[in-house]
């Protein structure tokens, strides 16, 4: 049915187009006093919009196009091996939306459809096992929210200040809730041989991306996940399913998680071996190093976010998390760690997910070098730059888990620097 | 709360006739085959004096196990299902008035052997609780009031999936471990290699592993690992020469994963080898038996994970919160000198921490 067919439809855009000429000799002749905004009625307030089924799959505002992952051409050879990073400085609350949690591929998107997925557990087991994801969907669930976190987050910083925004220098983070099952749970039911001490996990993807895992941490609380934040995997983390290794650095979180094999001892992979083991100044490299520091970031103010309101009240507001637990306590400095202050920690507080804290003074417009410091349930403290070159050199690569500072100028212009 | 009438503790003391032979309760009770009972409603599992428990009730009371009436409950009635490995043989309770009797029963003995409030008829040993640790579960996101599945996946087969085949098997699992175990058989030699090399690898790898942008450097870079620019190499970095083999096999060429042949990656391995001066003769074949031999020159530098001996890795330092650093902050380097961000990016150097 049209307008025009309907009864009433042409004299009800009469009245509507006679309001419209009033509505300009009104704006013509005396301007109302106050923003156009609110004195002028304006499209949306009086055309219809689209109807219900124009996004079925609901997508963020146009108005917030820009807020994207993006990635950093020169890192990498190749975007099909190469990584993004999640625009932290546009987030809030704890829990990243799934579109923008940072991706990590080495060899591009495995495209699966969940019918031809098969996870395959093997090596010292009782009995070597397939499931379908149907399978899978049968055995007990559990919801949990953690951050992952690349052990190479923060990785181009170790030199000194290089990328000019916590997206970039951060943004290798990202904090969901997962559904699926305990890993104990499918380990139990093929039945771990006594002798079973390591766990190696695989991607179906073009990479077979591989780590090998201490079978202690995999009876603990890793998980096998098919879902995030109430919905299926995307498949750029994993879909159909991923393996959730909680506090963990990222690259043993395996996605298009299909097999697992028990063995007596690691496997030596290329992830674990060439990769993800920090060179120190004695030329040795320390490998194994799983667990992620804690750790902490101010997301808004930064480079990307600078303040545009001027001098009064400002909103400090950040990230915080630990592999080892939840974080106890974040401070703030305004003066490049001369003094802290004790920030307000908001929302849930779980043990291996990122904590939002905020901490609100009135800005006397005057320059400022902004810095956080986090500490978590065992009572660590996160190191400064400092104190992390002194023990560790500069050509680690991963785990840098440092104080960032951001160099705020009168004009509320925001700087990625290293200080005195 | 429906718990413990004096009458069910009176008919759980016959139930208990059936436990009689390895378990006692009472002032004199002592470790039998099973360990003593008194106080066990309400204590963690795995913690009566001087018994040795199965490693598998030992862990599920290092876990945070408590038993009461709902941790007791299904453990009573499928022992091995709920705790996989313990000692007890009995198969389990079948009636559930049985089970809940006996508990009524167990919870009238206090931990000394005499009797608890709840022989009268009255509440829970609300006491003996107070005293066992709390269930909060380690990991803090698991609701307090376990839910009867999170019971049931615990250690109890739910006989899902099905047998996987040999075939399926050996398709998929193709890892190879430094000791040489899950090689496949086969051979090939350094001049094989290199024209399998020249025509699969060169065009990212370089025609000596010097490789070409950014792709990764196989060869060279021996003693610069202290250098201020380390050149981390399969010669000069990688400690086995299993996880090259390994690694090629299920991930290169790079865009055509699993096209060579088992003899292709021992031939290309072996050239790799030759790269990198481990060995200098073209006619040097390596195989299945002879790969676990070799050795990469940086084995020995590899170390484990020690970061928490760092100094600032100290737990419960107290850290400064007034005057912790003297004089005003001064910038030593600003991120804006590389430019190297990408929306305002007009520089192409790239620094050296890049990512394969």
């Amino acid at each position: 049915m049209t307008n025009s067919a309907r009864p009433g439809a042409a004299s009800r855009r009469a009245f509507l187009k006679g309001g419209l000429a009033a509505g300009a000799a009104l704006a013509a002749g005396s301007a109302a006093a106050g923003e156009q905004v609110i004195t002028e009625v304006q499209d949306w307030n009086r055309y219809s919009g689209e109807g219900v089924d124009a996004r079925p799959y609901g997508t963020p505002s146009q108005f917030e196009a820009h807020v994207m992952r993006k990635n950093v051409p020169w890192l990498t050879s190749d975007v099909v091996s190469s990584i993004n990073f999640t625009p932290l400085h546009e987030l809030d609350g704890i829990i990243t939306p799934s579109g923008l949690c940072f991706e990590r591929h080495h060899a591009g998107i495995a495209e699966i459809d969940s019918k031809d997925h098969r996870l395959m557990i093997n090596g010292m087991v009782e009995k070597p096992l397939v499931f379908t994801m149907a399978d899978l969907k049968r055995f007990p669930r559990e919801n949990k929210v953690y951050f992952l976190e690349c052990a190479a987050n923060s990785g181009m910083e170790w030199r000194g200040a290089q990328l000019n925004g916590c997206q970039f220098t951060h943004g290798m983070l990202h904090c969901v809730m997962y559904t699926g099952v305990r890993l104990k749970t499918l380990l139990d039911e093929a039945g771990v041989k006594p002798e079973g001490k390591w766990l190696l996990a695989e991607g179906a993807d073009a990479s077979s991306m591989t780590r090998s895992i201490p079978l202690d941490k995999a009876l603990d609380d890793c998980m096998v996940a098919f879902g995030m934040n109430g919905e299926a995997l995307r498949p750029e983390q994993g879909y159909p399913l991923r393996l959730v290794v909680p506090g963990f650095e990222g690259n043993m979180w395996i996605k298009w998680l299909r097999r697992l094999e028990i063995g007596d001892q690691p496997w030596q992979q290329r992830e674990e071996t060439s990769k993800y083991t920090d060179l120190l100044p004695s030329g040795k490299a320390r490998r194994f190093t799983f667990a992620m520091d804690v750790k902490s970031v101010i997301t808004n103010p930064s480079p990307q976010a600078p303040i545009t309101h001027g001098r009064g009240p400002l909103v400090v507001t950040g990230l915080a998390w630990s592999g080892n637990g939840t974080i106890s306590r974040v401070d703030v400095s305004i003066d490049g760690g001369r003094n802290w202050n004790t920030a307000r920690i908001d929302g849930p507080s779980l043990p291996k997910a990122l904590h939002r804290f905020y901490y609100e003074f009135d800005w006397d417009g005057s320059e400022l070098f902004l810095q956080s410091r986090a500490i978590d349930s065992d009572g660590i403290v996160q190191p400064t730059k400092d104190d992390l070159r002194a023990a560790r050199g500069s050509n680690s690569i991963y785990h840098n888990n440092g104080i960032q500072t951001w160099h705020v100028n009168k004009h509320g212009v925001i700087e990625n620097v290293e200080i005195s | 709360m429906g718990f413990a009438s004096a009458q069910d503790a009176a008919l759980g003391e016959a139930v208990f006739a059936k436990c009689k032979a390895c378990h006692a309760v009472g002032p004199d009770a002592t470790n039998k085959v099973g360990p003593h009972l008194n106080g066990v409603v309400g204590r963690p599992a795995g913690s009566a004096e001087g018994y040795k428990y199965s490693t598998a009730m030992a862990t599920k009371g290092a876990e945070g196990l408590v038993w009461d009436e709902a941790t007791l409950a299904p453990y009573l009635a499928n022992p091995k299902g709920i705790v996989k490995g313990t000692k007890m043989a009995f198969a389990g309770l079948k009636k559930p008035d049985e089970v809940s009797n006996l508990i009524a029963y167990l919870a009238t003995f206090a931990q000394d052997g005499g009797k608890t409030s709840a022989d009268a008829g009255a509440a829970a040993p609300a006491e003996q609780k107070a005293e066992a640790p709390p269930q909060a579960p380690a990991d803090g996101q698991t609701p307090i009031q376990p839910a009867p599945a999170a019971a049931r996946g615990d250690g109890l087969k739910l006989g899902l999936g099905r047998l996987a085949t040999e075939d399926e098997i050996s398709a998929w699992d193709i890892d190879v471990r430094p000791d040489g175990k899950g090689l496949p058989v086969g051979r090939g030699t350094v001049a094989t290699g290199m024209g399998i090399y020249d025509e699969n690898c060169a065009s990212c790898h370089g025609d000596f592993g010097e490789a070409v942008d950014r792709w990764p450097v196989l060869a060279g870079g021996q003693g610069t690992l202290q250098a201020d620019r380390p050149q981390k190499t399969i010669g000069s970095f990688w400690p086995y020469l299993s996880t090259v083999y390994d690694y090629v096999r299920r991930a290169m060429p790079f865009g055509n994963a699993r096209s060579l042949s088992n003899d292709d990656i021992y031939a290309l391995t072996a050239y790799i080898l030759y790269l990198n001066d481990v060995v200098d003769d073209e006619e040097f074949e390596l195989s299945n038996e002879n790969l676990a031999t070799i050795r990469l020159p940086n084995e020995a530098n590899f170390i484990e994970d020690d970061r928490a001996s760092e100094p600032h890795n100290k737990p419960g330092v107290e850290p400064c919160m007034k005057d912790c650093r003297p004089g005003k902050a001064e910038i030593t380097m600003h991120a804006a000198v590389l430019d190297v961000t990408p929306e305002n990016s007009e520089n192409d150097d790239a620094p050296a921490a890049g990512i394969e």
